[in-house]
């Protein structure tokens, strides 16, 4: 696990790439793979420019992704696999890349949904978008890989310079093109996409996602947030923008100015629901955080539970996947 | 059963532990020497054991996990108090929430 926060903060970084760094973690790289340096390295403002900036090259030659990181980083992992054998392999990877994978693949995959989206105006141009996405190496959201590999071995030494130092990159025979990094990035404590004010993700030149705990959402979706009432929250037939526009405005707040009376009440929490026309209900369970704030107040927060849920234990023990009677913790904090 | 805010910690009879389980190597410790539970994304916060034992994920990044603690140990949490465990194995499972067509994973 050594490697694993470091890396963590890789796939996280924001900020101006340092190209020199970067520049000459690609040149490692291309000599690593046994290929001549790139006569030419250009810089891009972010994925989306990349892809513009990739479609618009003359002269670049053939991609050459799979020399320069998928042949050696194929072969780092079978020289391992052979060295620490099934379970040696698996462990070391559930300890390194597992930890960073599920955030990190969500994330670029995030990235290409977007780049897609902005670079498609019809629909025949998505395969080309889509093919030159595929020819990226993805630098700092390659992080899960070469956590896994670090400090064994100095081959992949030059993808990593990278990683740590710039955005996506394309390598072609003779010319490289290169991204920055993200200047915002706000995620929530799983790791997803989330802002409420603002682009979730964002570049330099105004390439920008938006998500609400990791959901996407339209850039104006968000302007609203800030004026709704309960009114607008009912009238909106989009039931996943209406579970945004829930959680935006509190279910405690909503459940107050709508009037709604707890469903069921036990020493695990309160259990509520809210109906919605032509949607399943939402359920809550409103617990008490067993350990006080520093100012000695307890958070309460809710949680959604199935719209079955009848009490407020079942909808608690529902969270931990245990049905209600089986849900008795000796000890809470 | 043990509760640190949305990590529910089960004592499991070791005849409930999966074979394949019992000798098997466990995960890495983190830079701190810790066995982490559940990490936190943003603030880094951990829900965490020191000292002896094994922690070994069943499967997907977010478990179930089974933690084997021979001389008992102590879970940490920068938010939370600390919650003593006796010695023995434990399954050790982290909160979910529900969202229509979905479940999503809870972290603190």
């Amino acid at each position: 696990m050594q490697y694993v926060n470091d890396w963590r903060a890789v796939a996280a970084q924001t900020g101006e790439a340092d190209r020199s760094a970067a520049e000459e973690g690609v040149r490692l790289a291309y000599r690593s793979a046994g290929l001549a340096e790139p006569e030419r390295i250009i810089w891009a403002d972010s994925p989306r420019a990349a892809v513009e900036t990739v479609e618009k090259l003359t002269d670049a030659g053939r991609s050459v992704r799979e020399e320069v990181r998928t042949r050696p980083w194929a072969e780092e992992r079978r020289r391992m696999y052979d060295e620490l054998g099934p379970a040696g392999w698996s462990a070391l990877w559930s300890a390194t890349g597992a930890q960073l994978w599920e955030t990190t693949a969500a994330l670029a995959e995030r990235i290409r949904t977007g780049v897609v989206a902005e670079l498609t105006t019809v629909p025949e141009d998505e395969s080309d978008v889509r093919l030159v996405l595929l020819d990226a190496v993805l630098g700092q959201h390659d992080a899960a890989w070469l956590a896994a590999f670090d400090g064994r071995g100095d081959r992949l030494t030059g993808l990593a310079r990278v990683a740590r130092n710039a955005g996506w990159w394309w390598p072609y025979e003779r010319a490289v093109v290169i991204s920055e990094r993200p200047v915002d990035l706000h995620r929530d404590e799983a790791g997803r996409l989330d802002r409420g004010d603002g682009p979730a993700l964002a570049y330099r030149d105004g390439f920008a996602l938006y998500a609400w705990r990791g959901m996407p959402v339209p850039a104006e979706f968000l302007d609203e947030l800030a004026a709704l009432t309960p009114e607008r929250i009912r009238a909106e037939d989009n039931a996943e923008l209406r579970r945004v526009m829930l959680e935006y405005y509190g279910y405690d707040r909503y459940l107050s100015e709508s009037g709604a009376e707890p469903v069921h009440r036990d020493e695990t929490g309160i259990l509520w629901r809210i109906p919605l026309d032509g949607d399943e209900d939402v359920v809550t369970v409103e617990v008490v955080n067993s350990t006080p704030e520093p100012d000695g107040t307890c958070r309460t927060y809710w949680l959604r539970v199935p719209p079955g849920t009848r009490t407020a234990r079942a909808g608690v023990a529902w969270t931990f996947g245990l049905d209600a009677d089986a849900y008795a913790p000796a000890r809470q904090t | 059963m043990y509760r640190q805010g949305d990590v529910l910690i089960m004592a499991l009879e070791e005849s409930e532990v999966p074979a394949q389980f019992l000798d098997a190597p466990g995960e890495l410790r983190d830079g701190r020497g810790r066995l982490v539970l559940a990490l936190g994304e943003v603030t880094g916060h951990a829900h965490a054991v020191q000292g002896p034992g094994r922690l070994l994920r069943e499967a997907g990044p977010f478990g179930p996990m089974l933690l084997h603690l021979p001389e008992g140990g102590r879970v940490v949490h920068e938010e939370h108090a600390v919650i003593a465990l006796p010695k023995g194995w434990f399954r050790v499972v982290r909160q979910r929430e529900y969202a229509p067509g979905a479940v999503r994973i809870v972290a603190d």
